[in-house]
């Protein structure tokens, strides 16, 4: 593998630590995301998985080691947490829409109070991308109208339409009722093949090894295992990892 | 085997209310009894407010003394009292216009097309001027009546909507402090509102309006009505603020999440995602706040304010009127009657209005 250049780190992580109270939830993370990347995160529930995404956009703060996107420092600098978060778009596992908004306005909302965009442009992306995730029908309709495979789709529409750089997804498959999952997956992979730059928290092993460049596992706040998936799901070096894939891939 | 099918009972009006009140021979009985004990009661209360009800004022007291029936000639006879208080006679049509005003304001701001941050103000900007010109005087040609002399409906509706412009921002503000992150901003808070809370509402006005006085200096007092007002904002504020912190309470803590993740700033987190969906959620209670805040506007008359209530004690009050008190009440339980119910009316249509799109 070739050594990024600054230019082309997208996030770098180093000898991150994350305490809750005593709990020592995530322990000396490195990670670094090169532009146009694609990264799975999986490992066992408590890992510390979502976790360390949450800390890229700082909706968890880190107490040690040093997190950089974009090449700003994530900080207490407020200034700087409002670069990231314009740059670094989310996707959740509870979709998290807007429930007093139509679909149209949870798109248009932060490309217009962020990004200032006047209102005719904001809405002509927000249906340009409502069209990407194949929804566009459903623009005026409120969120609680919309099935869950619908409103996750709305989400990473309205994620998109500020045009971020980076993408991360936090189990979004994962409160979907099964026959909605592959129309998510579907988007997904999609931006994944636009060159996105994506870290995605999930337990759909099928799309780790169809998009993922590298895939990540944690097991107890730690980084255990990173490895190509053809590697990963083949040959994993550590027992921890070999357990747990047999457990997801078991039947 | 064959079957027996049974056709349901026919459900005409007539065979409901016989299923439901003359199913059995007890029942029917229970019924019949209910009946008439309602309808003599109805009757008694329509023979007292109509049938046997004098309405003309021009027999004065002698002939309501001369009638079985109420006497809504002490209306006819006090309104103006009732309505207007103390503000001089002559100009009391200032009075009702100002009434008018308040009214209509409140009715436009009610309604969804004025919705927008211009709008609203402009509505409520240009009300408070018309109102604060209409009552005062002293401009346009307008004779100076002095805040002293203001009194009955208008004082009562000025009172209540003036206590809720005040207090419901400072409500929100109170909310948002108290969920701060800063332990002492948020326990000062805390302790500024339960304290508020724990004291009565009258010691609340008396200390404004009396006490404040000997503590402040002289270019600080403002009217005595401004400081009652203010008081009665400020325990607004306590119990409303719980209010919207519970509605607040209510919106799921991944609400805020999306919208920090798409960059909004704390203001725009607070006015677009959080507060909206709060007093979605606190809607009944808030309504609930404006009833109780619209009735406790009667106490302002222990520091000697004669709004709507003391007025009507002041209409009977003098001599001979003085049996007709029931009358009196009664009217005036009708005026409320109409400002509360409106009010529930219109928060239920709020509650339908803002379940658009809810599951």
């Amino acid at each position: 593998m070739t050594v990024p250049t600054t230019q082309e780190i997208a996030v770098r992580v180093e000898g991150m630590s994350k305490y809750y109270g005593t709990f020592h939830a995530l322990r000396d993370i490195n990670l670094t995301v090169a532009r146009g990347e694609k990264i799975v995160v999986c490992g066992p529930s408590g890992s510390g998985k979502s976790t360390m995404i949450r800390c890229i956009n700082r909706l968890e703060e880190h107490n040690a080691g040093s997190i950089m996107v974009l090449g700003t420092e994530l900080n207490d600098d407020v200034g700087n947490i409002d670069e990231i978060r314009r740059e670094v778009g989310m996707v959740f596992q509870h979709f998290n829409l807007f429930p007093h908004m139509t679909v149209l306005e949870n798109c248009v909302l932060a490309p217009m109070l962020v990004r200032k965009m006047p209102r005719a442009e904001a809405e002509a992306t927000a249906r340009r991308y409502l069209e990407k995730v194949r929804i566009p029908e459903q623009a005026s309709k409120y969120p609680g109208q919309l099935s869950g495979g619908q409103q996750q789709r709305v989400a990473i529409a309205r994620s998109l339409c500020m045009q971020p750089q980076i993408m991360l997804f936090d189990e979004p498959t994962s409160a979907l009722d099964p026959e909605m999952i592959s129309e998510v997956l579907d988007v997904m992979v999609t931006l994944a093949s636009e060159g996105m730059t994506m870290i995605c928290v999930t337990h759909e092993m099928g799309f780790a090894r169809r998009v993922a460049d590298r895939v990540i596992f944690m097991d107890a706040g730690e980084i255990v295992e990173e490895a190509p998936p053809e590697i990963f799901f083949t040959s994993a070096k550590s027992e921890r990892t070999q357990l747990f894939l047999s457990q997801v891939l078991g039947h | 085997m064959e079957m027996v099918v049974v056709a349901p009972p026919a459900s005409g009006k007539l065979e409901d209310l016989k299923r439901r009140f003359f199913a059995t021979p007890r029942q029917a009985v229970i019924s019949l009894l209910s009946l008439s004990v309602i309808v003599f009661l109805v009757w008694k209360l329509l023979n007292w407010a109509v049938f046997s009800a004098v309405f003309d004022a021009s027999g004065g007291p002698d002939a309501c003394h001369a009638a079985s029936g109420a006497c809504w000639s002490v209306i006819a006879a006090r309104w103006r009292i009732i309505f207007f208080g103390l503000y001089p006679y002559e100009e009391q049509w200032r009075s009702a216009l100002a009434c008018v005003t308040v009214v209509a304001m409140t009715v436009l701001s009610c309604i969804p097309a004025f919705w927008t941050g211009r709008r609203i103000a402009l509505v409520w900007g240009v009300g408070a001027a018309v109102f604060y010109v209409l009552m005062k005087g002293g401009l346009l040609g307008l004779g100076f009546v002095g805040e002293e002399m203001w009194g009955g409906l208008a004082l009562t509706l000025f009172i209540f909507v003036t206590t809720c412009l005040v207090g419901f921002p400072l409500a929100i503000c109170l909310a948002l402090l108290r969920r701060s992150e800063l332990p002492w901003i948020s326990r000062t808070t805390g302790l500024i509102i339960d304290g508020v809370r724990s004291l009565p509402l009258i010691s609340i006005l008396f200390t404004f309006a009396i006490v404040l006085p000997f503590a402040l200096p002289q270019w600080l007092q403002g009217d005595k009505l401004y400081r009652v007002i203010l008081g009665s904002a400020l325990f607004f504020s306590a119990y409303q603020a719980e209010i919207v912190r519970g509605g607040m309470q209510g919106v799921p803590r991944g609400q805020e999440e999306a919208a920090m993740a798409l960059g909004l700033s704390y203001w725009h987190r607070i006015s677009r995602i959080l507060l909206p969906q709060a007093m979605r959620n606190a809607l009944p209670a808030t309504i609930n706040q404006f009833v109780i805040s619209f009735k406790e506007t009667s106490l302002v008359i222990i520091v000697g304010f004669f709004e709507i209530l003391a007025s009507g004690n002041a209409a009977y009050g003098t001599g001979e009127w003085r049996f007709a008190y029931v009358e009196v009440y009664a009217f005036i339980a009708m005026i409320y009657f109409v400002f509360v119910f409106s009010l529930s009316r219109y928060g239920a249509f709020l509650e339908r209005r803002m379940s658009v799109g809810e599951r």
